[in-house]
C-alpha cells in the first residue's frame, strides 16, 4: 500500500515536470546534487564539473521525461534515474579522448561508487541531440525574444498575460511571438 | 531540425494545439490523418517539437543557475562525537552520574541563559520579524516585468533570486523607492541586515512618503538585529505601527 503511494507520488512528480513546475524540479534538483557531487568528487572531478556534469544530466532526464522515454517504477526511480545519467555522463567523460590527454589514468579503471545497486535503467550512450542546437540558438537569441519565448512556452503564460507584461496588444504578443519563432529556426539552421 | 524553416504562423499554432491538447476532436482527426498520410507534414511537426523542447531546455537550464545557488549547504552530523559519549556512559556508572550531574548543571544555566536570551535583540527580531506579503503578482508594463517577476520569487522565499533580479533594476529608470522598500526587505529576509539598513535608510533619507511606517518598520527590525537597540527604538518609534508598538514595549520590559 505504501509502496503503491509512493509510486503515485513519482507519477504526480513526473505530471508536475512535464508542466514545467519550478518548484517541482527546483525541489529536484537540491535534493539529488549531494550525491551525483560526492560520486563525481571520487572520481577524479572537481567541484565545477560536478555541477556541470549534474546540469547536463538533470536536462536531459528532462528532456526524456518530456518525450515520454521515462515511467516510474519504484518509489525512487526517477532519483536513481537522475543519479544514473549523471554517473554515464561522468564515465563517458573520464573515458573520452579529450580527459585522456590531460590525465595519467589508464585504459581501464574503476569507478568509486558507494551505490552499488544495479542500475535498471538502459541508458545507451548518448546520441545526437537537435534540442541541444535549439539550445545553443535560443542563447543567441535577443533579450526580449528570449524572455518572450520563454514566459510562453515555459512558463505557460498566455497571449493575454504576455501582451500585457510587453504593454502590447495581444496581437501583436502573437506576431511578435511567430517572429521570434522564425529567428530561432534561422539560427538553428540558417538558408 | 529539417532544413526547411517556411513555416506559416498558421502552420506553426496548429501544431503548437494538436501538442498542447487544444483541439476540438474533429481537427485533431484531420490532423492525424494528415500526420499519417503526409510525410513532409510529419517533419515540421517533428521540427517544432524539438524547437519546443529546445526552448524549454534553453530556458530549465538557465533556471538551474539560480536552483544551484539557492542550494543551502548540508550541515554534517558528529556523530562519532555521540556515539563515542554513548559509550563512555555506559563504561561506569559513577561517570554516567557525573555526566548527569553535569547535564543538570548545563540545563539550569541554559534556562537562564534562554530566559535572558529571549528578551534579546536578536531573539526579539526572530519573534517579531515577518517580510513584508509583497505585491499582487498581476503583469504590467514591460519594463515592470522583472521587477514583478522578481516578486513572485520574493513571494515564494526566494530572497536572494529576487535581490539578484532587482539588483539589475537599480541602474535603471524603474529606480525607485518600491524598489528600495523591497531590496532592504527582502536583504533582511535573507539574513543581511546590514544591506537591510542601507536600503531603507536611503528611502528615510529621501524623505520619501511612500511606505512611510513600514519602512520605518523594518528599519527598527534590521537595527534591532544588529544589536543598535537605541536606533531601533527611534525607527519603532517613529513608525508607530502596531507590531512596532509591541516590540517596543518588549524592548523596555
Amino acid at each position: 500500500m505504501g509502496e503503491t503511494s509512493q509510486i503515485e507520488n513519482q507519477f504526480k512528480v513526473v505530471t508536475a515536470i512535464k508542466a514545467n513546475d519550478n518548484l517541482v524540479l527546483k525541489q529536484l534538483y537540491q535534493k539529488n546534487y549531494k550525491k551525483v557531487e560526492i560520486f563525481i568528487l571520487k572520481n577524479n572531478g572537481s567541484m565545477p564539473q560536478a555541477k556541470d556534469t549534474y546540469q547536463e544530466a538533470f536536462i536531459a532526464m528532462y528532456q526524456n521525461i518530456k518525450a515520454n522515454k521515462f515511467t516510474p517504477t519504484n518509489e525512487s526511480a526517477l532519483q536513481g534515474y537522475l543519479y544514473q545519467i549523471a554517473k554515464n555522463k561522468w564515465t563517458d567523460f573520464l573515458r573520452s579522448s579529450r580527459y585522456k590527454k590531460t590525465s595519467q589514468m589508464s585504459e581501464s579503471f574503476h569507478l568509486k561508487d558507494e551505490d552499488n545497486t544495479l542500475s535498471e535503467f538502459d541508458i545507451s550512450e548518448e546520441e545526437f541531440n537537435p534540442q541541444n542546437l535549439v539550445m545553443e540558438a535560443f542563447n543567441q537569441l535577443g533579450d526580449e525574444c528570449k524572455k518572450l519565448l520563454e514566459v510562453y512556452y515555459f512558463q505557460k503564460k498566455s497571449l493575454r498575460e504576455i501582451a500585457a507584461v510587453f504593454h502590447i496588444g495581444e496581437a501583436s504578443a502573437r506576431n511578435k511571438k511567430y517572429r521570434c519563432i522564425q529567428k530561432l529556426r534561422n539560427l538553428v539552421s540558417p538558408n | 531540425m529539417s532544413q526547411n524553416n517556411n513555416i506559416t504562423q498558421e502552420q506553426l499554432e496548429r501544431i503548437e494545439r494538436y501538442l498542447n491538447d487544444t483541439m476540438p476532436d474533429e481537427q485533431r482527426r484531420q490532423f492525424e490523418h494528415q500526420l499519417n498520410t503526409d510525410e513532409a507534414f510529419r517533419l515540421l511537426v517533428d521540427d517544432v517539437k524539438v524547437m519546443l523542447l529546445g526552448i524549454e531546455s534553453a530556458a530549465l537550464k538557465n533556471n538551474l543557475e539560480q536552483f544551484h545557488d539557492e542550494m543551502v549547504p548540508v550541515k554534517k552530523l558528529d556523530q562519532t562525537t555521540t556515539t563515542e559519549a554513548a559509550l563512555k556512559m555506559k563504561k561506569t556508572r559513577i561517570r554516567m552520574l557525573k555526566f548527569m550531574a553535569a547535564a543538570a548543571v548545563v540545563i539550569f544555566i541554559g534556562t537562564f541563559w534562554i530566559e535572558s536570551r529571549s528578551k534579546s535583540p536578536d531573539r526579539l527580531f526572530a519573534k517579531h520579524f515577518t517580510p513584508d506579503p509583497g505585491l499582487p503578482t498581476t503583469m504590467g508594463a514591460t519594463q515592470n516585468f522583472t521587477f514583478y517577476d522578481a516578486m513572485v520569487n520574493y513571494k515564494q522565499g526566494e530572497y536572494k533570486t529576487a535581490i539578484g533580479k532587482w539588483q539589475t533594476l537599480l541602474s535603471s529608470e524603474q529606480k525607485n523607492d518600491t524598489l528600495y522598500y523591497f531590496m532592504g526587505v527582502a536583504h533582511l529576509a535573507n539574513g543581511d541586515e546590514l544591506e537591510a539598513i542601507n536600503y531603507l535608510q536611503n528611502l528615510t533619507e529621501n524623505g520619501s512618503i511612500s511606505f512611510q511606517k513600514e519602512t520605518a518598520y523594518y528599519l527598527g527590525l534590521a537595527y534591532l538585529k544588529a544589536d543598535n537597540v537605541e536606533d531601533a527604538k527611534k525607527y519603532l518609534t517613529f513608525s508607530g505601527t502596531e507590531g512596532a508598538d509591541q516590540i517596543l514595549s518588549e524592548l523596555n520590559d
